[in-house]
C-alpha cells in the first residue's frame, strides 16, 4: 500500500525555522531581562550612603553619583526626614566604594541644562574609608541661582570703573593735577634743576618713579581726550611753590587709583569668566555675559589710554633716566 | 422533496447528519488529504501523519489519490464531490447526507455515479442519504 | 436622521464590542493548553513562518537603515549642543522604546494583516466557517486563534530583533569598534530600563501584535456574506487597526511620561 505523503512540501523545515526563531526570540527577551537587572546593579553588593540636603529638586532615582567624571554610585531612594530635609539614599558597589573617604565631600549642581548632578571629592584617599550607612550633607550649588548674583556682582565693579574714568572723576582730576605740574616743571622756570640739584631729593623721586614704571610698564598709546585736557593745562602752566610735594603725591595717588581700577576689572573678568564656564554649553544664556564681557573690555582701554597718557606725558620717566648721575 | 422551504425543513430536522452540500466548500488554502485529515485531528485529536494516513486510505478506495495534493480550484466536479464526501466520512457519523447532487456533479451522469461510488466506499459508512427533488426521483434506481 | 445616526453608532459599537469579545475568546483559548492540536500547532507555526521568518531579512536592514539614520542625527545634533551624554539615552528611548515597535506593528499590519483581513473576509464569504464548523472543526481553534498566536509571536519577534540590531547600531556608533565601553553603555542602559518600562515595553508590543491579528479578522468576519463586500471589510479592518496601532502608542506614551 502505498504511504500518503506527509504534507505539501511548501515550505521546508518549517518547525525548525520556526522553532530557531521562537528561541531567539524567547532568549532575547530573557536575556535583554537579565541584562537589564544586571545593569541595574541587582547582581551586585553595595553599600548605602544618605546624604541629606536641604533641597532635593533635580534629583531622581537612578541618577548617578560621580566621582572624577565616572558614575561609582546611584540614587535609589529620596524621602523627606522629619526635620523636612531630603533624604538621599545612594547605593555604592562596593568595589567603588573605595573613592568615598570619611573626609569626602559632596556637591550637588543643576546646570541650565540637562540633569541635576552628585559629585563626590575625596582630597585624601588615605583618610578611613566611609562605612556603610552613613550620613553626609550634600551641598547644593545651584548655577541658575549663582548667576544673578554673578552678574549683579559684575555690574557693580562696572559702574565703579565708570565712575573712575568718568569726566569729572577723582582719578581724571588727579591726571589733570598731574598735567599742571608736569606742565609747570616743563616750563621756562621749570623746577628740573633745582630737583636733581638735590640728591636725595632726586633719588625720592627716581624712587617712585621707578615704582610707577613698574606699575605701568606695557603701555603705550593716547588718547585724543586726555591730549586736549592736557593741550589745555600746559598753555597755563606756571605756578612754582611746592611742586615736588605735589607731584610725588598725585603719582602715588594715581598709582594706587590706577591699580584698583585694573584690579577691579580683573576680578569682574575672573567672575565672568567663572559665570561663562559655569554656562559653557548654552549658546543662547551666554548672551548676556557676552555683553558684559565687552563692556569690561572697554573700560579696560579706557584705563589703558589713561595710563598710557600719563606715561607719555610725564616728562620725568625718560628724562630722570638720562640725567641720573 | 417537494420545493426549497421543505429542504430546509428536513435539513434543519437532522442537525446531526454529515452534510455533503454545494454550500459546504472544501478549505481553498488546504489541499484534499489535509481537508479531509482536518477532521480527525480535531475530532479525535489526532496527530497530521496518523490523520492523513487514514484519509489517504480513504482515498486510495475511491480511487481518487490523484487529486491528495491538490487544492480546491484545481479540482474537477467529481473529485471535489469526493472530497467532500470523504471529509463527511472519515469521522464514520452515522448519518451522512447528500444534498442536491445535481448542483455538485452537474456534467455527471450523477445517480448511476453516485451508486458506484458509495459501492466502493461501503465499508466505511454507516447510513447515506441522498437529498434530491421529487422531479428527479425517475433518475434514482430503485432500491 | 437621528434614529440612522444612532443606528450607525449602535453598529460601530457592535463592532469594537465584537472585536474585544473575540480579542478575549482568542487570547482564553490561546491560554488554553486542551485547545490545542496536531493541526493548530501548524497553522501557528506556518503563520510565524509567513509573518515572521519571511521578511526577517528586509525587515532587519529597514530598521538598520533607520535606526542608523536616527542615531547619526540624534547623536551629531546632541554633540552640537553639547549634550553627547544624553545622545544614547534619547536613541535608546525614540527608538527602542517608542519608533521599533511602533514601525514593526505598522509594517506587520500592512502586510499579514491585510492578508489576514482578506482572506479571513473570503473564508467568510465563502461560506467555508460554516463548512468547517458542520465538519466538526472549530474555526476560532484552526484559523483565528492560530494567527493570534503567530501574529503576536511574529511581532514579537521582529521586534526583539529590530531592537537588537538598533542597540548594536547605537553602541558602535557612539563609542565605536570596541568593547570597553560597555559598563558605560550598562550604565545608560540602566538608567532607561527600569523594570516597569521594560515590563511596559512587553506588554506594549503585546498589544500591538494581538491587534494586528485580531482586528483584521474580525473585520473580515464583520463582512456580509457576498463578494463584493471583501474590499469594504478590509479598508474597514485596516483603518480600524491604524487608529488601535496608534491609540496603543498614545496610551503607552502617556502611561510612561505623564
Amino acid at each position: 500500500m502505498e504511504r500518503a505523503p506527509v504534507r505539501a512540501p511548501l515550505i521546508k523545515n518549517l518547525g525548525f525555522k520556526v522553532g530557531l526563531l521562537l528561541a531567539l526570540t524567547a532568549a532575547l527577551a530573557l536575556g535583554f531581562f537579565v541584562y537589564v537587572l544586571y545593569v541595574r546593579g541587582v547582581f551586585q553588593e553595595t553599600q548605602k550612603l544618605v546624604l541629606v540636603a536641604a533641597n532635593a529638586e533635580g534629583v531622581s532615582i537612578g541618577m548617578p553619583l560621580t566621582f572624577s567624571g565616572f558614575p561609582i554610585g546611584r540614587v535609589s531612594r529620596i524621602a523627606l526626614t522629619e526635620e523636612g530635609e531630603a533624604r538621599i539614599e545612594i547605593r555604592v558597589p562596593v568595589k567603588d566604594a573605595r573613592w568615598l573617604r570619611t573626609t569626602s565631600v559632596f556637591t550637588l549642581e543643576r546646570p541650565f541644562v540637562g540633569a541635576a548632578r552628585i559629585r563626590a571629592f575625596s582630597t585624601n584617599l588615605q583618610d578611613p574609608p566611609l562605612p556603610d550607612g552613613a550620613e553626609r550633607r550634600l551641598l547644593v550649588g545651584d548655577a541658575a541661582e549663582a548667576i544673578p548674583q554673578l552678574v549683579e556682582r559684575v555690574r557693580k565693579i562696572l559702574d565703579n570703573v565708570e565712575a573712575m574714568t568718568a569726566e569729572d572723576s577723582s582719578l581724571n582730576r588727579s591726571l589733570a593735577h598731574v598735567s599742571t605740574i608736569t606742565g609747570r616743571m616743563a616750563g621756562e622756570y621749570g623746577v628740573m634743576e633745582g630737583v636733581l640739584g638735590s640728591p636725595e631729593n632726586a633719588r625720592h623721586v627716581v624712587e617712585a618713579l621707578k615704582k610707577a614704571e613698574a606699575l605701568l610698564a606695557s603701555l603705550n598709546e593716547a588718547s585724543r581726550k586726555v591730549d586736549a585736557l592736557l593741550a589745555k593745562t600746559d598753555q597755563r602752566v606756571y605756578g612754582p611753590d611746592g611742586v615736588m610735594d605735589q607731584a610725588d603725591r598725585s603719582l602715588a595717588q594715581i598709582g594706587t587709583l590706577l591699580e584698583d581700577v585694573r584690579a577691579s576689572l580683573k576680578r569682574a573678568d575672573a567672575v565672568l569668566t567663572d559665570a561663562q564656564a559655569i554656562s559653557g554649553n548654552v549658546r543662547v544664556a551666554s548672551d548676556d555675559l557676552g555683553q558684559l564681557r565687552a563692556e569690561i573690555d572697554e573700560s579696560v582701554r579706557k584705563v589703558n589710554h589713561l595710563i598710557n597718557e600719563l606715561n607719555r606725558r610725564w616728562p620725568f620717566a625718560r628724562e630722570a633716566e638720562v640725567k641720573l648721575p | 422533496m417537494a420545493d426549497d422551504a421543505e429542504r430546509r425543513a428536513f435539513l434543519a430536522g437532522h442537525p446531526a447528519a454529515a452534510l455533503v452540500s454545494a454550500e459546504m466548500p472544501l478549505r481553498a488554502n488546504l489541499s484534499v488529504l489535509e481537508n479531509i485529515a482536518i477532521v480527525p485531528q480535531y475530532r479525535e485529536n489526532l496527530d497530521y501523519d496518523r490523520a492523513a494516513h487514514r484519509a489517504w486510505k480513504l482515498l486510495e478506495r475511491a480511487g481518487a489519490t490523484g487529486c491528495a495534493l491538490k487544492r480546491d480550484p484545481d479540482l474537477s466536479f467529481e473529485e471535489r464531490f469526493i472530497a467532500k464526501l470523504l471529509r463527511a466520512m472519515v469521522t464514520s457519523p452515522p448519518i451522512i447526507l447528500i444534498e442536491r447532487p445535481a448542483l455538485l456533479l452537474p456534467d455527471t451522469d450523477y445517480p448511476a455515479w453516485l451508486e458506484r461510488t458509495l459501492d466502493a466506499l461501503a465499508a466505511d459508512f454507516n447510513q447515506c442519504w441522498i437529498l434530491d427533488y421529487r422531479w428527479n426521483e425517475p433518475l434514482y434506481a430503485p432500491r | 436622521m437621528l434614529t440612522r445616526r444612532g443606528e450607525a453608532a449602535l453598529a460601530w459599537l457592535g463592532a469594537w464590542g465584537r472585536a474585544f469579545r473575540f480579542a478575549a475568546g482568542a487570547l482564553a483559548a490561546a491560554f488554553t493548553p486542551a485547545l490545542y492540536n496536531s493541526a493548530t500547532r501548524t497553522v501557528v507555526q506556518k503563520q510565524i513562518y509567513f509573518t515572521a521568518w519571511q521578511i526577517l531579512a528586509t525587515f532587519t536592514a529597514f530598521a538598520a537603515v533607520l535606526s542608523l539614520v536616527i542615531i547619526q542625527i540624534s547623536v551629531s545634533t546632541a554633540r552640537d549642543f553639547g549634550l553627547s551624554d544624553y545622545a544614547l539615552e534619547v536613541v535608546i528611548r525614540v527608538l527602542v522604546l517608542e519608533l521599533l515597535p511602533l514601525l514593526t506593528a505598522l509594517f506587520v499590519a500592512l502586510r499579514s494583516g491585510a492578508a489576514i483581513n482578506t482572506e479571513v473576509a473570503l473564508m467568510n464569504i465563502n461560506n467555508e466557517i460554516r463548512a468547517l464548523e458542520a465538519a466538526g472543526v472549530d474555526p476560532m481553534r484552526f484559523e483565528f486563534m492560530p494567527r493570534v498566536i503567530g501574529g503576536t509571536i511574529s511581532v514579537l519577534a521582529l521586534t526583539a530583533l529590530a531592537s537588537l540590531m538598533a542597540l548594536v547600531l547605537g553602541y558602535v556608533t557612539v563609542y565605536g569598534l570596541q568593547g570597553s565601553s560597555l559598563p558605560d553603555f550598562g550604565r545608560v542602559m540602566g538608567k532607561v530600563f527600569t523594570i516597569p518600562i521594560l515590563l511596559g515595553l512587553w506588554v506594549k508590543c503585546l498589544a500591538f501584535g494581538v491587534a494586528v491579528t485580531v482586528i483584521p479578522i474580525v473585520a473580515g468576519l464583520d463582512a456580509p456574506q457576498k463578494l463584493f463586500f471583501a474590499p469594504i471589510a478590509v479598508l474597514r479592518g485596516m483603518v480600524r487597526l491604524f487608529f488601535v496601532l496608534m491609540l496603543i502608542e498614545v496610551a503607552a506614551l502617556a502611561l510612561t511620561y505623564i
